[in-house]
């Protein structure tokens, strides 16, 4: 198995006013290629923070970030958008679907974007089909349930093959029924195309079904280094 | 077609149709204004090419585009008549008032019928040349217009009623013509004209023959004008209608970018959770300045199209109304349409790149 993600002592402060907020004091962290890793920890441990360095979205005020062999850190602003483009998915809390688009036109949209204009109905039906969203092709997100959104922000995530998918908090706005649902399918993805997944959450529950499991709490990981092997 | 952009367009029909409308109401302004500009231009031009005399000889400010006076003696006729190279010469009275439907101007003349006739090669195709003095003749396109034929009642000179009595073709000068005795009866101008057509005679140089006039004591210390030099493009004779017409170009301009920029601007404030989704996606500032820059051109070529067919139904409806003439400046028109183009995608330009460079993690905050 290859590291397919390296972050050493990360560390991200924001300046509030004239405060300096530490979110992150240091972080390391290893993930490799197929792993399904949980990040848990209380409100403002900094998971999110955490999850928004690793996927490009802020830079980190100290610390380097390597995703498949690219220096994330070391990018300008163009470059990190372009890694996230070509490597990584996200999938939010608030599934964050286009609501003008349907369900097949939120994966176009993700298509175009990757692959500048790119277009493969065939990867979208078999995606769609894997989340069991077949006959939902043609809904708009508001005709949909909150799982079967979900499992739509998660076929968009997927459907460019990046090498990393970031979640967070993925069954925050569910029911049980759907976030079960919505977390097998991620452990499918894992299990079947080895997908690499990092996924933050409250829920025991759901970090239980993750291979790994790390533990946050003041800007550090505090449980172990290594995180707990499921 | 399910793009983000047709989409988003389907999303807000009212502010799309609001932005097209924009667009288009600068667009419209543009090409009403020209198509009316070129249309009452084209038209002055051909009746004026159908006045087959070369020289008129009138005195300084009798003539101007909206009036004429009536100060030139008809006793000129002999002594012009008398002037080497000289093969006729007839007076003519033009009065300027406004148009029938109260809009634009209108002109009647007052000739003697059988001399300004024969020296224009116009004929009476219905009816017979006036002779009383509440008799005129109209040409065809007034006929047509109107839906007058001889017999009919025009109400000339502040309502005071005015028989058709023939309809003569092809057009020349004003439309509507009355004897030259009967004009100067209305306008209490016994003895009087506006100005009088010089025809020269065959192998005169119109040129020799001014000269000839000018330097004849009996008709020196007047205007002489060629007609090719009177009877120029309207876009030429009316002062500053060039840079009126340009100053409208910018203004229709400026609205259009300015209601695009609006538009987008209430847009993307809207959208910002959604433009943090694409940067989250990897969606690249050129991307995401690119989607919104469609959007807008999309919306600026609906407002085009729009425009388009409004002053073109404005400009068929003016002419059916008031009786101008309205005719399509292509080059204008090619200006309207970057116009609308351009004005959108500039107006757009500031929100996209605003959209652009918004924080991916403030923008997916964003409630």
């Amino acid at each position: 198995m290859r590291t397919i993600l390296k972050a050493e002592n990360l560390k991200k402060v924001y300046r509030v006013g004239r405060v300096d907020v530490h979110a992150l004091r240091g972080v390391s962290l290893e993930v490799q290629e197929g792993e399904f890793l949980a990040i848990m920890g209380p409100s403002g441990c900094g998971k999110s923070t955490m999850l928004h360095l690793l996927g490009g979205l802020l830079t980190p005020t100290e610390g380097r970030i390597i995703i498949d062999d690219e220096d994330l850190t070391a990018a300008s602003d163009a470059k990190r958008t372009d890694i996230r483009r070509r490597k990584i998915g996200f999938v939010f809390q608030r599934f964050n679907l286009f609501p003008t688009l349907t369900a097949e036109g939120n994966l176009r949209l993700a298509e175009r974007i990757h692959d500048d204009g790119g277009d493969d109905p065939e990867r979208r039906r078999e995606v769609l089909r894997l989340l069991r969203l077949e006959d939902k092709m043609h809904h708009k997100p508001t005709e949909l349930s909150g799982g079967e959104q979900q499992r739509v922000a998660l076929a968009r995530a997927v459907v460019t093959h990046p090498a990393i998918v970031l979640a967070d908090e993925p069954t925050g706005n569910l029911d049980t029924e759907n976030s079960a649902i919505v977390l097998n399918m991620f452990q499918e993805l894992n299990y079947r195309f080895n997908q690499t997944i990092i996924m933050i959450t409250h829920n025991p529950e759901a970090a239980a079904m993750c291979r790994r499991i790390v533990q946050m709490r003041d800007g550090l990981i505090v449980e172990p280094p290594g995180g707990v092997q499921m | 077609m399910d793009s983000l952009v047709t989409a988003n367009i389907r999303q807000r029909p009212v502010r799309s149709l609001v932005s097209a409308a924009g667009v288009a109401l600068g667009v419209a302004l543009v090409m009403l204004f020209t198509g009316l500009a070129r249309g009452m231009s084209d038209e002055m031009h051909r009746r004026s090419s159908n006045v087959l005399a070369e020289i008129i000889f009138t005195r300084p400010g009798s003539m101007e585009l909206t009036s004429s006076m009536t100060n030139l003696s008809v006793k000129y006729v002999e002594r012009l008549q008398a002037i080497e190279g000289v093969e006729s010469a007839v007076p003519v009275i033009r009065y300027v008032s406004q148009g029938g439907k109260g809009f634009g101007f209108e002109q009647i003349e007052g000739v003697d019928w059988e001399p300004f006739s024969r020296m224009n090669n116009i004929a009476l195709i219905e009816g017979r040349a006036p002779a009383a003095n509440d008799e005129i003749v109209i040409d065809t396109t007034k006929a047509q217009n109107g839906n007058y034929k001889p017999g009919g009642v025009l109400q000339l000179f502040g309502g005071k009623p005015y028989r058709v009595v023939g309809i003569y073709a092809p057009e020349s000068g004003a439309r509507i013509k009355m004897s030259l005795a009967a004009m100067q009866d209305a306008l209490e101008s016994p003895g009087k004209c506006t100005y009088i057509l010089v025809k020269c005679k065959q192998g005169y140089d119109q040129v020799a023959v001014a000269k000839n006039i000018d330097a004849s004591p009996t008709t020196s210390g007047n205007k002489i004008q060629f007609t090719r030099d009177v009877f120029v493009n309207i876009e030429k004779s009316i002062p500053y209608l060039n840079v009126f017409l340009r100053v409208l170009v910018g203004l229709a301009a400026v609205v259009s970018a300015l209601v695009v920029m609006l538009a987008m601007y209430t847009t993307i404030t809207e959208r910002t959770r959604e433009i943090g989704i694409l940067k989250a996606m990897g969606a690249s500032r050129g991307y995401i300045i690119s989607e919104i820059e469609k959007e807008a051109i999309l919306i600026s070529l609906l407002g085009l199209v729009a425009g388009f067919i409004a002053a073109f139904i404005a400009g068929i409806l003016v002419q059916r109304l008031y009786g101008l003439s309205f005719e399509i400046a292509w080059s204008w028109a090619l200006a309207a349409a970057a116009i609308g183009l351009l004005g959108g995608a500039l107006g757009a330009l500031y929100p996209a790149m605003r959209a652009a460079n918004l924080d991916p993690v403030s923008a997916l905050a964003y409630e």
